[in-house]
């Protein structure tokens, strides 16, 4: 008789009822849970947006993931006429990889204009990406923005002291490589190609693809031979809080 | 979509209010953050479930017209920097979406103090 194990008041079998282990989960109910959804249903209550909106955007947001930049990339390094079209018009070559800007309503969403441009690196140029104003940053192709980037620390000071800053991240960019960092706008999203690394000869898109992480695509990072995760990156806080920034009076309505 | 850019209430010089709001720093429990449940409960996924549900509420939300989205961010910064400057994020962003909301008249404290009564004991119901 195979072994069995008690778990809710029935038993499994130890071997050949599941073929792996339940992934864990918090089996706790916390209060930012229930803040989330109080919010939401009283603003569908209150008819600030439908429930079926929210889902539109749930289904969405959860289908978002830097893995279609990444895919972008290595098809790029492996196909010189897609990597013209990667440049020559951004969103076809997304629908290349899997994403339309378009959704979820058509015209993208709120905060998701419907224009890119694709940043080239070579041996001599390094670009690194940053939205000074806010965290405008390419979610259809990249997925969310981490949070160091939505960070005001980050924000104000890779403009100021870009090599410095890269440095933080682990990323030493030689004097003689020129950097310029392309600050998003409203309008404007932007991705960084990389270079591709040596000892990457022969290799398949998909082989490709897993070094091509988040992080090199913003241009905090470089794509190398083994490093497919870009491990947690520290949050600085900011260092003058608020009086720093403000709400334009101009801007007062 | 509907929704309509109502009841703002603006501070002078900032995006919102940054006074407290008294139901949420009863909320703000650091033991109840996702960095901290997550390893409680062995488990590796960076971001709690409900981030994504967040995520599509200020989506929604923007596209409605009731809370532009680089608004939110304006005022989410402030928030972030000052008042809940001590709780980690996703957190900090759903405090923070919270206190716009409130502050700028899109629902009162005490409607969404009765929202969380009301979660609060569907989801904990025990089925008999």
């Amino acid at each position: 008789m195979a072994n069995t194990h008690s778990h809710g008041g029935h038993d499994h079998p130890e071997d050949g009822g599941h073929d792996h282990p339940a992934a864990p989960m918090v089996d706790e109910i916390s209060d930012f849970e229930i803040l989330e959804l109080a919010v939401r249903e009283l603003a569908i209550e209150k008819g600030l947006f439908t429930a079926e909106d929210h889902r539109a955007f749930s289904e969405w947001n959860d289908a978002r993931s830097p893995a279609a930049g990444s895919r972008m990339v290595a098809k790029a390094w492996t196909d010189p006429a897609y990597k013209s079209r990667v440049f020559s018009d951004p969103l076809a070559a997304s629908k290349e990889v899997g994403v339309d800007w378009s959704e979820p309503s058509g015209f993208g969403t709120t905060s998701d204009y419907m224009h890119m441009t694709v940043l080239e690196d070579t041996p001599t140029l390094h670009h690194v990406i940053v939205c000074t104003l806010c965290s405008c940053y390419p979610r259809p192709i990249l997925g969310h923005s981490p949070y160091w980037y939505r960070a005001p620390n980050y924000r104000r000071r890779i403009v100021r002291w870009p090599r410095e800053v890269l440095a933080e991240f682990g990323l030493i960019v030689p004097p003689e490589v020129e950097l310029r960092v392309e600050d998003s706008n409203a309008k404007s999203r932007f991705m960084v190609l990389p270079v591709r690394p040596e000892g990457t000869d022969g290799w398949s898109e998909e082989q490709l693809a897993e070094i091509v992480t988040r992080d090199t695509m913003i241009g905090i990072a470089m794509p190398k031979p083994g490093r497919t995760s870009d491990g947690p990156r520290p949050i600085h806080k900011a260092s003058r809080p608020v009086h720093s920034g403000g709400r334009p009076r101009e801007a007062a309505p | 979509m509907s929704g309509s850019n109502v009841g703002i209430q603006q501070a002078e010089g900032h995006y919102v209010d940054l006074r407290r709001i008294t139901l949420l720093e009863s909320l703000r429990n650091e033991e109840q953050t996702w960095s901290k449940l997550a390893p409680r409960w062995c488990v590796t996924n960076p971001d709690p479930p409900w981030q994504v549900c967040l995520d599509a509420t200020c989506d929604a939300l923007s596209a409605g017209g009731a809370l532009d989205s680089l608004d939110r961010r304006h005022a989410e910064d402030e928030l972030g920097e000052t008042v809940y400057s001590e709780i980690p994020n996703p957190e900090r962003q759903l405090l923070a979406l919270a206190h716009i909301m409130v502050r700028r008249g899109l629902m009162t404290e005490e409607e969404l103090a009765r929202q969380i009564r009301i979660v609060r004991a569907r989801l904990e119901a025990v089925q008999e």
